[in-house]
Formats: C-alpha cells, sequence, structure tokens
C-alpha cells in the first residue's frame, strides 16, 4: 500500500524553482568542461605540429625524468623499550568521562583515535553525541597554545608561577578581590581544588558562567521548593510529553541521554508491546525535538509565556489574573485545551519542559508539573543533575565589580565571556581594571588574548580527573596520552599557585576518590582504584526521589510572565527573535572543529554557517530570496545574515543561532558566520534568549552551502513511509502491506543474477521512529572512515563525502486523513508552519542487485559472499557510472587529493592532526569514488577474532560505527543468516520495508516505519 | 712375616697418602669435585656470571681462584644478605662495589656442593689462562673462515683456476689450429698447389661481399629485425611489469643481526622476538628490551675475547653502558632499521590471521630465515602471488569452533572439496582492500 502523501527535501523542491529543476536534470551541480572543450571552440581551435611535437617530447621526457626517482627507503623504528601494555597493530580502550558521560577512548600506538560510549553509562548506555565523536580531533588541533605565554609572549612554567605567585601574594596583602569565572564545574575533585585555593586566598570568589544558562530553572526550584538544582528529567517514565521550546533532543541540558530515554517509549520494543508515548511541543524555530514531536505549535516567543499560562489555567482549572486567548494563533489555544486534557489524563506520567531562561516562567511550568503529580516520578529533585550551575546574576556582579576596580586578579577556566557575554565591552572595559587576568584556555581565544597570563590547559584527553553529572554518578577521567605540548593542568596550576600540600594533581585525585568517592560504589583502596580505572565510574546509591508540591502563589509570577509577553509582542510590527543553539556547534566553545561545522544542521541541513531563518510567508511578504543577506537590529546590536526559508518556523518570528562568529577560535572556526550572543539580554537576573527585532535588506546575496537540496525526491513515493499510531494498532503492517497485498520484488531479477550468501549475509536495520536525526553517525563514520572535510565552497558544489547523511524530508499535516494533495495545500501557504518532518539515516543500501555494480567498466565495485557491496578503491579509474546508476545517491567522489591539496586547509593533510586517521582504513585519493563499507574492517576484525578465539561470531560482536555511538540505539547490523540475530528479528518485523524496492535492486538495509502519535481529534 | 710387612708398608702408604691429601685438602681449600661443581654451576650460577668477565654479578675465575677462604665463600654463596646484614667488611666492600645488588641466597646448597663450584671454577679458569689467547682466536678465525667458504659454495680460488683452464685451453686450440693450417699449406705446397696463394689474397674482399649480400636478403633482416625487437619487447615488458616489485631486497641494516645465528642455531622461536606476529596485523621488530634479555648477559660470540661491536650498537642505541650496568635514556637513539617488506596503504594485511587462524608458517612468506645471514625479501608480495597462495591453501577446519557452522555449510553446498580460501571468500575485493 503506497501512500500518496507528498514529501518533499525542501522548498524548492516543492515549488520547483527553475533554478532547481534545472540543477536536477544533472549529476553533478556543475557541468564537467570536457563538453566545454568538445562542443566549443575547443576542437575546432587547431594546435600546430611544432606545438603538439614539443608538448608531446617535453611531456614524455617529463615523465622518464619522473619515473627515475628512486624508490624511496622506507625506515622501520621500532619502540626503544616497549611498554608492556602496547602491541603495534592492537587498539587499547581506555575509560574516561566527556561532559559526564563515561566514555572508551580508543588508542592506537598511544594515539586515542577514536571516542566510543562505554556501553554501561548510566546516561547514554553507550550512546555518544556528535561533539564528543569530534572532540578526539581537537586533541590534535595544532592551533593550541603549545606553552604558557605572557602579554602574548612565551614563558617557561618556572617563570609563570613565579610571576604569578608574587602577584597573588602582593593581592592578597592589598586585600582586592580575586574571581574565579567558570563554566559549570562538574568535577568533584576540581570543585575541592578551588576550595583549597579559596582557603588560601579568601578574598577569592568562584561564579560558574554558562554562555547558554539554566539559572531560571535552578532560580524556579528555589523559589518553589527551597531546592536551587537543575532537576534530574526522566523522559522515560513519561507518557506524555510537553514541551514550550525545550530542545531536549538537540541542545538542552543532556541531549544524548534524554534521546536514549526518549526513544524508549517509541522505538520498535514499545510499539510491540502497543505502547507509544506521546510529544506535544512548542516552539518559534523548527528544532531537533520539535521535527520529532508528534504534534508541533508553532509559537512566537512572546506567546510561550502566555500559552504557559493558560495551559495552568487548563490544568488546575483556575483563572490567573491577566490570562487572555492567544491572539492570531487559534491553533495554539485550540492545542491547549486537548493537551490539557491529554495530561491530567497521564498523571504521574506526564512531563512539562520549557527551555525559557526566566525564572517566572520555570516557576510556572513547576507549578504545572506538580499539579500533574510529575515530581517523584518524571521529575527527580533528590537526585538533581550537576551539569549546569551557572549563576547569572553571579557573573553579572563579577563584570561590574571589574569595572568598579574592586578586583585584582580573575581566571577563567574553561570560559570565553568575551566572545558568548551579551556585553562583551563592559567585559573588556572591566578587564583592563583587573592586575592579573589569568586564562586556563588552550587556545588563545577571545577572552585569552586580554588576559595578560594564558596559562594552557591539558585536553581532556591528556588529563586527570573526574564528573558527577548527575548526584550519585562519578565518572572518573583518565588521560589516554601524553601531554601534546607544553600545557599544565589548570587545577595543577592552582594547587602550585595556592602552595598546597598536594602539588600533583594526579595525587590529589587519587586522595579526594580514596577519601570520598570509591567509598560510595563500594571499593576501597588501590585494588578499588583499579577497578574504577576499568569500569569508569562508580555509582551511589540513588536518593529516594521525593514528591513536592507546590504552593506559592502564582498571580506575581503570571503578571511578571504577561508584562514580558507584551514587551515581547509590542504593537506586532516587529519581528520576534529567537536564539537558540545549533545541534552541531552549540555555544560555540568547539568552534574549530571542522566535522562539526560540516555537520549539516539536522533541519535545516546548512553547512559552515549560521543563518537567519524566516518563515515562507515572511519571506514573501518582505520579497525576500533564500541567501538574501539582511540585518538584524535588536537590543542595541545587529548582524548581516543570509537569510533561509524555513518551513515551520512561526510567522512574525526570527531564528539565529549562537555559537558562531567566533574571532579568536583558530582558522577553522575563525569568521564562520556572526555572533548572535550579544542579542542575550538580562532580565531578572537571567539572561533571555529573545528580543524584538527589525530586519533589513541589505542587497547581497550569500548562497548557503545545504545539503539536502542536493539531490530531488524524483516524486518517488516508496522512500519514506510513515504511519499514524493509530492505525498501527489497527494493523501492525499499515504502509509495508507486509503479508498480505506486498508485492515481491526481490524476485524481480532482470538483469543481475543471484549471490550466494553461504556464511553471512551483513544487513541493517534503521528504525525511523527511534532515529531522532541528532547526526552523532555522521561524525562518528567521519571519524571511523578518515573521511575528509571539504569547506563550505565544495559543500556547496554538491561535494560533500559523508558516507551516510541524514536525510530530512518535509510533509504537510494532513491531519490524519492521508492523501492531501499538493494543489490544495500549496494555496494555503500557513500550512508551510504546520509541516511534518521525517529523518532518515541514508547510507550504502548494499543492494543484493546493486545496479552500481552492473555498470563499473573495470569491476572496481563488485558484490561480495557476505552481502556487500565492495568498493576497491585501487581499481576506481573515475568513470563515475557507479553514481549516475545509484538510486540513493550515495557514492562520494573525491574531486581532489583532500589529503595534499593546498587549496584545501584539511585535517589530512597536517602532520599532526593526520596522526586521528584510523591506522585500519586507507586514505582515498582523487578520482575515486568511495562509499559506505558498511565499516568492512570491524567485520574483518570481529572475524578474525573470533578465528583465534576458536568461536563463532556472536551476534553484537560486531558493531559498526553508525550503531554504536547512535544513542537512540535506531540502527541494529548483524548477520541475516542468523534467524536468532538482533537485525533478523528487527528486520521480521510488521514494520520493515525497503526504500525503492521496487527498483529490484534488493537492499540490504531496511527501515521500520514512522509511527506519529496523533489522534483523530486534533491537529 | 714378609708377607706381614708388605701388607703393614702398603697400609702405611695408604694411610700416609690419605692424610697427607686430607692435610692438603685442609690446608689449601676444601677439595670439591669440578665434575659435580660444573653441573651445579650450569644450574645454579650461569645466569648472573661468568668465569672470565663481568656480567650481572663478578667474573668467577679470578675472584674465587684470589679468595682463599672457602667456610666464607659458602657462607656467601648461602646467604650474602646475611653477611651483609652482619657487617662483614668484606661482603660489605662487594655489595657497595656491585651496585648494591644483592646475590640471591642459595640455602639449598651445601659447603660440600659449593665446594665443588670452587673446584669447577679455579680448574676452569685455569685452564682458560693456559691455553693462549692468540690462538684461540686464529684458530676460530680459521674455522670461520672455512665456515663462509662453505657456505658460499665454490671458492674464488677454483672459479679463478677454472677460468684460467678454460683461456689456456682456448689459446691451445688457437695454436694447433695455426700449426695445422700451416701443415695443411705445407702440404698443398709439396702437392705443387700454389695458384691458391692468390686467391686467398682476395678473401678479405670475398668476406666483406658476404655481408652485403646477406644485408640485401629482405628476409634474413627483417627477421633479425623481428628477433631483435621481440627481445627489447618481451625485456621491457619483464621490466615493466616488475616495476615496484622488490623481490630479493636486500638492504643493509644498522645492525647487521644474523638470523640464520638466532632462529637457525640458538633456535629461537620467532614468536620470541616478533611476538606481534602472532596477536597483531604487525609482526613487529622487537623492541630493544627484548635483545637485552639475552644480551646483557652475552656480549660477543661464543668463545670470543672481545665484545661485539654489533651487540654494542644495541647498548650504544639503549645508552646502556656494560661496564656500570646503567641506562641512560638521554643517550638512547632508536635503531632505524631498514624496512623490507613493503605492503602498498592500500592492502590491509594482517599477521595474526595468517599466522594463528591459518596456521601458515613464518617460511611460508618469508623463505628459509633461519638460514639468512642478512633478510632479504623472499616472496614477491604481489597481488597475484597473494591470490595464488588464497587458491591452493586449504582451510584447516579442525579444532576450531569457529568453522563448525560454515563447515556444515560447506556440506550442504556438497561442493569445492576441499575448500580453499578463496572458497571461502578469500579472494574477494574487501577482504584485503578497504
Amino acid at each position: 500500500m503506497d501512500s500518496n502523501k507528498k514529501y518533499w527535501k525542501g522548498l524548492e523542491e516543492l515549488n520547483k524553482t527553475p533554478e532547481f529543476v534545472e540543477k536536477n536534470k544533472h549529476e553533478f551541480a556543475e557541468p564537467i568542461p570536457i563538453e566545454d572543450v568538445l562542443t566549443g571552440g575547443g576542437l575546432a581551435g587547431s594546435t600546430p605540429r611544432r606545438d603538439f611535437l614539443k608538448a608531446l617530447g617535453f611531456g614524455v621526457g617529463a615523465v622518464t625524468l619522473a619515473a627515475c626517482q628512486k624508490v624511496p627507503v622506507h625506515k622501520s623504528i621500532p619502540y626503544l623499550i616497549k611498554p608492556e601494555d602496547v602491541t603495534p597493530g592492537v587498539a587499547n580502550y581506555y575509560t574516561s568521562t566527556y561532559e559526564g558521560h563515561a566514555i572508551l577512548v580508543k588508542t592506537r600506538e598511544g594515539r586515542p583515535i577514536k571516542i566510543e560510549g562505554n556501553p554501561k553509562d548510566l546516561l547514554a548506555k553507550g550512546g555518544v553525541s556528535a561533539q564528543a565523536q569530534s572532540s578526539v580531533l581537537d586533541l590534535y588541533d595544532v592551533n593550541r597554545l603549545k606553552n604558557p605565554k605572557k602579554d602574548g609572549g612565551d614563558l617557561g612554567w618556572g617563570q609563570t608561577d613565579e610571576f604569578i605567585k608574587s602577584e597573588l601574594a602582593a593581592i592578597k596583602a592589598g586585600g582586592k578581590k580575586i574571581r574565579i569565572v567558570s563554566s559549570t564545574i562538574t568535577s568533584p575533585s576540581t570543585l575541592a581544588v578551588i576550595a583549597d585555593f579559596i582557603t588560601q586566598f579568601p578574598n577569592t570568589k568562584h561564579i560558574n558562567y554558562d554562555a547558554v544558562s539554566y539559572t531560571g530553572i535552578i532560580q524556579a526550584n528555589q523559589n518553589s521548593f527551597g531546592k536551587a538544582v537543575l532537576p534530574h528529567y526522566n523522559f522515560d517514565k513519561a507518557d506524555v510529553i510537553v514541551s514550550f521550546g525545550a530542545d531536549f533532543l538537540g541542545t538542552w541540558i543532556s541531549p544524548a541521554e534524554f534521546t536514549r530515554q526518549y526513544v524508549q517509549n517509541r522505538n520498535n520494543k514499545s510499539l510491540q508491546s502497543k505502547k507509544m508515548s506521546r510529544h506535544i511541543q512548542f516552539e518559534t524555530g523548527m528544532s531537533l525535538t520539535g521535527s520529532n514531536a508528534d504534534v508541533r505549535i508553532p509559537v512566537k516567543p512572546s506567546e510561550e509565556g502566555l500559552a504557559l499560562v493558560n495551559l495552568y489555567n487548563a490544568v488546575s482549572g483556575k483563572t490567573l489574573p491577566g490570562s487572555k486567548a492567544l491572539k492570531n494563533n487559534s491553533t495554539a489555544d485550540k492545542a491547549i485545551a486537548i493537551v490539557a486534557k491529554e495530561l491530567l489524563a497521564a498523571k504521574g506520567k506526564a512531563l512539562v519542559v520549557a527551555g525559557s531562561n526566566d525564572v517566572a516562567t520555570q516557576v510556572l511550568v513547576n507549578a504545572i508539573n506538580s499539579l500533574l503529580g510529575s515530581y517523584g516520578t518524571t521529575i527527580d529533585l533528590d537526585n538533581p543533575s550537576r551539569q549546569y550551575a551557572g549563576n547569572d546574576a553571579g557573573f553579572v556582579e563579577i563584570v561590574n565589580e571589574t569595572n568598579r576596580g574592586e578586583v585584582d586578579a580573575v581566571f577563567f577556566l574553561n570560559s570565553n565571556p568575551v566572545y558568548d557575554y551579551y556585553s562583551s565591552k563592559d567585559i573588556v572595559a572591566g578587564l583592563k581594571k583587573v592586575r592579573l587576568r589569568v586564562s586556563f584556555a588552550d587556545h588563545n581565544d577571545e577572552t585569552a588574548a586580554l588576559c595578560n597570563v594564558v596559562a594552557p590547559n591539558h585536553y581532556y584527553l591528556e588529563s586527570w580527573g573526574d564528573d558527577n553529572a548527575i548526584e550519585g554518578y562519578y565518572t572518573i577521567l583518565q588521560p589516554a596520552i601524553n601531554p601534546v605540548y607544553d600545557t599544565r593542568q589548570a587545577e595543577q596550576s592552582l594547587l602550585i599557585w595556592s602552595d598546597n600540600a598536594v602539588k600533583d594533581y594526579y595525587t590529589y585525585v587519587r586522595n579526594n576518590w580514596d577519601k570520598n568517592l570509591l567509598s560510595k560504589g563500594g571499593l576501597s583502596g588501590q585494588s578499588g582504584w583499579e577497578t574504577l580505572l576499568q569500569t569508569g565510574f562508580v555509582k551511589a546509591a540513588a536518593n529516594v526521589s521525593g514528591s513536592y508540591t507546590f504552593s506559592r502563589d502564582l498571580n506575581a509570577v503570571a503578571q511578571t510572565i504577561l508584562d514580558h509577553s507584551n514587551l515581547l509582542a509590542g504593537d506586532g510590527s516587529k519581528f520576534e527573535l529567537q536564539l537558540y543553539q545549533t545541534v552541531a556547534i552549540r555555544d560555540g566553545k568547539k568552534a574549530n572543529n571542522p566535522w562539526l561545522q560540516e555537520l549539516p544542521d539536522p533541519v535545516s541541513k546548512v553547512t559552515w554557517d549560521n543563518f537567519a531563518a524566516l518563515s515562507p510567508a515572511d519571506m514573501k511578504n518582505k520579497g525576500y530570496q533564500e541567501g538574501d543577506v539582511v540585518t538584524i537590529d535588536a537590543n542595541g546590536y545587529s548582524v548581516t545574515l543570509p537569510v533561509l526559508s524555513q518551513p515551520g518556523q512561526k510567522q512574525g518570528t526570527v531564528s539565529v543561532a549562537v555559537g558562531y562568529g567566533r574571532t579568536n577560535a583558530g582558522p577553522v572556526g575563525d569568521n564562520v558566520g556572526k555572533n548572535a550572543f550579544p542579542f542575550f539580554s538580562l532580565r531578572n537576573g537571567t539572561f533571555q534568549t529573545s528580543a524584538t527585532a527589525v530586519l533589513t535588506a541589505t542587497g547581497d546575496n550569500s548562497p548557503l552551502s545545504q545539503t539536502q537540496t542536493h539531490h530531488s525526491i524524483e516524486g518517488r513515493n516508496s522512500i519514506i513511509k510513515e504511519a499514524t499510531f493509530t492505525e498501527y494498532l489497527k494493523n501492525p503492517s499499515v504502509e509495508t502491506g507486509k503479508g498480505k497485498d506486498h508485492k515481491d520484488y526481490s524476485k524481480n531479477n532482470l538483469f543481475w543474477q543471484d549471490y550466494d550468501h553461504p556464511q553471512y549475509n551483513w544487513v541493517m536495520a534503521i528504525d525511523l521512529n527511534a532515529c531522532t536525526g541528532c547526526g552523532a553517525c555522521v561524525v562518528a563514520c567521519s571519524a571511523e572512515n578518515n573521511i575528509p572535510v571539504v569547506g563550505k565552497a565544495e559543500v556547496g558544489r554538491r561535494r560533500e563525502m559523508h558516507w551516510i547523511r541524514i536525510d530530512r524530508y518535509y510533509s504537510f499535516n494532513d491531519n490524519g486523513k492521508g492523501g492531501v494533495t499538493k494543489e490544495t495545500e500549496i494555496a494555503k501557504l500557513e500550512d508551510l508552519d504546520h509541516v511534518k518532518v521525517v529523518y532518515q539515516p541514508m547510507l550504502c543500501q548494499h543492494c543484493g542487485h546493486a545496479p552500481c555494480e552492473t555498470v563499473c567498466p573495470v569491476l572496481a565495485t563488485v558484490h561480495s559472499s557476505e552481502g556487500l557491496n565492495q568498493m576497491a578503491y585501487n581499481r576506481c579509474v573515475g568513470t563515475r557510472y557507479c553514481a549516475n546508476n545509484c538510486p540513493y545517491k550515495v557514492r562520494r567522489f573525491n574531486w581532489f587529493n583532500y589529503w595534499n591539496d593546498s587549496r584545501f586547509e584539511n585535517y589530512l593533510q597536517n602532520d599532526h592532526t593526520l596522526l586521528v586517521l584510523n591506522p585500519d582504513v586507507v586514505t582515498r585519493s582523487r578520482g575515486v569514488m568511495e562509499k559506505c563499507s558498511m565499516c568492512v574492517q570491524r567485520i574483518q576484525a570481529g572475524k578474525l577474532k573470533a578465528k583465534i578465539e576458536k568461536r563463532s561470531v556472536k551476534d553484537g560482536d560486531i558493531k559498526v560505527a553508525c550503531q554504536q555511538t547512535c544513542p537512540a540505539n535506531a540502527i541494529v547490523f548483524g548477520n541475516a543468516n542468523d534467524p536468532d540475530s538482533e537485525v533478523s528479528k528487527a528486520l521480521s518485523s510488521e514494520r520493515t520495508y525497503y526504500v525503492l524496492e521496487e527498483l529490484g535492486v534488493q537492499p540490504g538495509v531496511g527501515y521500520q516505519v514512522k509511527i506519529r502519535n496523533i489522534s483523530e481529534s486534533e491537529a | 712375616m714378609r708377607s706381614f710387612s708388605l701388607i703393614f708398608k702398603q697400609f702405611s702408604r695408604s694411610v700416609l697418602l690419605i692424610a697427607g691429601f686430607a692435610f692438603l685438602g685442609f690446608s689449601a681449600y676444601a677439595q670439591g669435585d669440578a665434575a659435580k661443581g660444573e653441573a651445579l654451576y650450569k644450574a645454579k650460577c650461569s645466569a648472573c656470571h661468568k668465569i672470565d668477565i663481568r656480567v650481572v654479578g663478578p667474573a668467577l675465575g679470578q675472584i674465587v681462584t684470589a679468595e682463599t677462604d672457602d667456610k666464607w665463600l659458602a657462607k656467601w654463596v648461602q646467604n650474602s644478605q646475611g653477611l651483609i646484614a652482619a657487617k662483614d667488611p668484606k661482603a660489605l666492600k662487594i655489595f657497595n662495589e656491585y651496585n648494591q645488588a644483592g646475590m640471591t641466597a642459595f640455602a639449598e646448597l651445601s659447603d660440600g656442593d659449593v665446594a665443588d663450584i670452587m673446584a669447577y671454577t679455579r680448574t676452569t679458569w685455569k685452564t682458560m689462562q693456559a691455553v693462549p689467547a692468540p690462538g684461540t682466536v686464529a684458530g676460530q678465525a680459521a674455522g670461520t673462515a672455512a665456515g663462509q667458504a662453505a657456505a658460499t659454495g665454490p671458492s674464488n680460488l677454483v672459479v679463478f683456476s677454472m677460468i684460467g683452464i678454460i683461456v689456456l685451453a682456448f689459446i691451445i686450440i688457437l695454436v694447433l689450429n695455426k700449426v695445422i693450417a700451416r701443415l695443411e699449406r705445407l702440404l698443398l705446397k709439396n702437392k705443387g698447389l700454389f695458384a691458391e696463394e692468390a686467391a686467398t689474397q682476395k678473401a678479405p674482399v670475398d668476406r666483406l661481399a658476404t655481408v652485403k649480400k646477406l644485408a640485401k636478403n629482405k628476409k634474413l633482416v627483417f627477421f633479425v629485425l623481428l628477433c631483435g625487437t621481440l627481445a627489447f619487447c618481451s625485456w621491457g615488458w619483464v621490466t615493466m611489469w616488475n616495476t615496484n616489485i622488490h623481490q630479493g631486497y636486500q638492504p643493509v641494516q644498522p645492525i647487521k643481526f644474523a638470523h640464520d645465528l638466532h632462529a637457525g642455531a640458538m633456535k629461537i622461536d620467532c614468536q620470541y622476538c616478533h611476538s606481534g606476529a602472532y596477536k597483531s596485523k604487525n609482526a613487529s621488530i622487537p623492541s630493544l628490551n627484548v635483545c637485552m634479555n639475552c644480551h646483557k648477559t652475552i656480549d660477543r660470540a661464543l668463545n670470543s675475547k672481545t665484545a661485539s661491536t654489533e651487540i654494542q650498537k644495541i647498548y650504544d642505541a639503549l645508552g646502556y653502558d656494560p661496564q656500570t650496568q646503567k641506562y641512560d635514556s638521554t643517550k638512547a637513539r632508536p635503531v632505524q632499521w631498514v624496512r623490507i617488506h613493503n605492503l602498498p596503504d592500500f592492502v590491509y594485511f594482517n599477521h595474526s590471521q595468517h599466522v594463528v587462524a591459518g596456521k601458515q608458517k613464518c617460511q611460508t612468506c618469508h623463505g628459509q630465515i633461519q638460514e639468512m645471514k642478512e633478510v632479504y625479501q623472499y616472496s614477491p608480495l604481489t597481488m597475484k602471488w597473494c591470490v595464488q597462495c588464497h587458491k591452493r591453501t586449504k582451510v584447516d577446519f579442525k579444532g576450531n569452533a569457529y568453522y563448525t557452522n560454515l563447515e556444515q555449510v560447506h556440506k550442504l553446498l556438497g561442493e569445492h572439496k576441499p575448500v580453499s580460501v578463496a572458497v571461502m571468500g578469500g579472494i574477494e575485493c574487501s577482504k584485503c582492500h578497504y
């Protein structure tokens, strides 16, 4: 049963813009110049005989000379004294921590090459975010500071220590203030070091400052329940989830963990037990979370608070003073009524979250959650999260103190306020009055550039330490490599400067664990420490999660919210500006990472830039074209950014991502996009992420490099299949038609011989209902398979090299009726606000009857007896016929020698950064095709391990890189010949279908139909 | 009476003899059995001591001969730490002289055992000193020369004399031919056939004419040219075909490591040094600490008086001083071996796959390595060579549970008997190229 629902990859495809139609006639974005040669003056022009002979002679001579080169002598240099645990060619894994997640660091010959999840990690159970995957590359960043600096000049550690100690002594004697500014510190040992430092210098105060802050929630919990904590949310325990602008799958607090929790109630297992959570999202711009929601209601930032007030009224049955219906947003009004009913029905299993950093808004959210009985079930205040503890007002106070000249020393630890503080000029002015300014930054970042001493910190892969992401969960950070440069751990510097009895931070951590933490996991002594280093964490018994009742008066709170609302809304003539973080770049601390810059944004598919997202209706009203550069003016600051027409964006709003526009990040991140942090404002002691803005066109056009418009869906309807939960309950094989009227295309065998797969048949199953589209797999694949980064211009030419991409398809909201024709939908442009999104990871399908194989003239791509579509790079001559003939467009052509072409500043080129390459996978040269190999190096390694251990390959022994990193467990890989394997079971589910199955290519990757929990009653 | 006195005489003699021997023994050293001592020495002492040179412990020959107090020696051997603890001055001196490295206590050795060992040590040291040193060296040199000759086959002398004989034979044949020609001419002269003389004078002109005549024969010219072209082409083909194939490549290595000595004569298992071959894709060149396992005590060739310069290179690389037995890491410089076996980067080769899973011998690819003085590339390392082997080699299913299921698969297929690596998919692209 094929649905006739229309899917489209982008607006240009929907509207069939002439440009798009023209581009899609061709396989490649730019015509091949050979055609010019053949048709233009190329052939007509005569080459004189003498010239021809000259060229020939020179050519032969040059080639002969070049061939005279001797074969290079290769040196083989063994270890002088080999460390006992290193075997060249065999990877070692070390437990460590990334942002509170227990991870494993894969090292080869002593250098970390890949981050993998610790399967026992409490938060994401082995899932690893794109950030963590990419973090290994930053270790080899050549732009890291290589030694301490004073006033821009190099200095040894001894002199640095001498200088700072004498300064500190003088400051202590002078009695002026010392301030330590850090982003939230979750490490118990670091906090202890700072506490010791404060004991030595009692005038010191430590403030956590987060660029994107959660102070609002912490403050609200203080006001509501007397507990100033960031609660631990349990999305897995919620049947109904309502989010007001909280992008909890993409960027909010702990996205990898929340993805794992969220998917638990929506994956195959849950569906087979006839259970699926319901998720309603109210938001302005289209976020990753919003695009995954069952129902998404676009609201303006000014309407968000009002909507919450209305929801509170509907849930409590009371009416807060000043509450009113949303102006011009009847959809939201309707939705609130339905949502309230559903929430009440799911009492105790409901969860309302809001992304706002406004205290009043969060207090109201607390009130609603209290009414829904969420405390003790879906919200845990007794085992709180420690991931964010930013104190906005506290930091503002420090800025004021510096400006008043009260501060004599300030230390910046993993914080860069000169870049990400909303009023950067205040801090710049204030810093001038501070006598001793020390930054621990490992780059000469915006703040470090204004400091007189930079004492570069170790990278986390070189450090000892610990982490405590949520109460009772302590992870250990251990170095996986010796420090690459002459850096020193910030904690050690603080220990030395404060004349601590323990000068060595490792000893300090050890002591701290021996004394306080090991016992929490029932461990002790040397053996306990060794166990810890192997397991990576200890887990103390959880506190009993108590139930909390909200009992405060809400009138004042509602009034504050409404005031803010009115202020933002104004007279409605201006745009409302919403600031958000992208899934890849987040707050911009890792802007210098090329893997993250090239990771397409899940929704907009834009790489290497930020932009102003407008709704298609506003684009039309304003007469903007995609990529038109506009000036955005808000809060007394303005930037120019290209506009992007974003279906789903609320009309009258514009969304801009923060984290871009770095000026001192390094060559990769500098001047990519524009800085949007100055649009922040301070209100009631917290940073606010919305403002009113004026947009004016500059007349320029700066095309964005998007990836999703590179191919057309060509009107094929068998690519994406989705169904509603109600339909699924009635008939689990809805859409796939398995069992009855499903046509068997596998016998569609006109051109191809059948292959036997006597031993293994490696296949994959991807659950579209579990995949959230976060893109962690894309980065994991890049790290595993040495995939080059090509840069903005090349992405614009459709030459990105990712072996796996996340396709994002839009469709109109068909209100569950199905089969809405496109014409009637287009008529109502408003409907572009209510689009549905489906994500589909697309990689080589390893077809049984692969069209690429038949057209390869040199047999460079052939079928293996294990069901793989093999690609022999060294055989490929680069005809690109295979890419032309691939219906999935998953083949990638090497247009350049990315590893030695001077036109690209590629990580593959640098002698230092190329140490991150996986030695088991070759780098490809110019002129050859490449594509997903199904991590054949891992398959081979898994089989070899089994052979050596004299056992069969067990299901789950071999995990491919994308599967391993997926926090949602959406990807299952295995042997289809084994009927008991996970993948066989997944593929036999009723929801399984194969993309473009009707072509008869017998794809090896099965997808499971996307299910939406939409009831018939509402939009 | 006579007989009685005879018996008495004999008796008294023997008593005297025994008494004399006993006196001698007790006064000088406690007399031990050198033969017994040798066995004990090899079992207990040789790990740390040598008779003539200092290794971990001092050279025993001199020190034991100089030391006469065997009781003290026995005490030292049985419990040297006890003596040191008791602040015995002699013991303390030795202890400090040898880097305060404690000697293992051999409480199990009785005084008699120690005496045996001492006897062996002293006699061996005596014989060592008796044999003139140059003689040994010369003898050894002669031995090695002969050995070399045997190893390289016919000596240069044989080759040159053969060449000489051949040249001589040629000269004789030429001279004889000349003589025969003269005799024939004389014979003809005698017969009165003088006219021939004029004809022979024209002969050189005729010879040139033959060449000219031959050059006019187009068929012949074509044939010659064809042969030349064919020869050139086949030479070109072979040269091109073998471009970048370095079979027989035998570079000079920084240390003249002899596989024939280590793997051949000494029968050291390949795994001892190339431990990676059984665990990893790399066989791995041993790090120098592996060399030092043996070469800490062996610094010279067998029976050599002087330390080997090649072994000294190991010490230099490590910054190791054999005199003080201390390492100086600041002087350490890694050894830069020249890599002989180079597979291109786009080939994945795993040693453990072949050696452990595939049960292949090292020699299959590396040749008779235990006979190579210097290692050379034995195999061409071409894809053809790989594929050929994969086609010919049968998979050994026995005793490996990995193949249990797969074996059934092949039984079901009822073909491909016996199963080669290729049948198992061993010649598919992505088995080696990824």
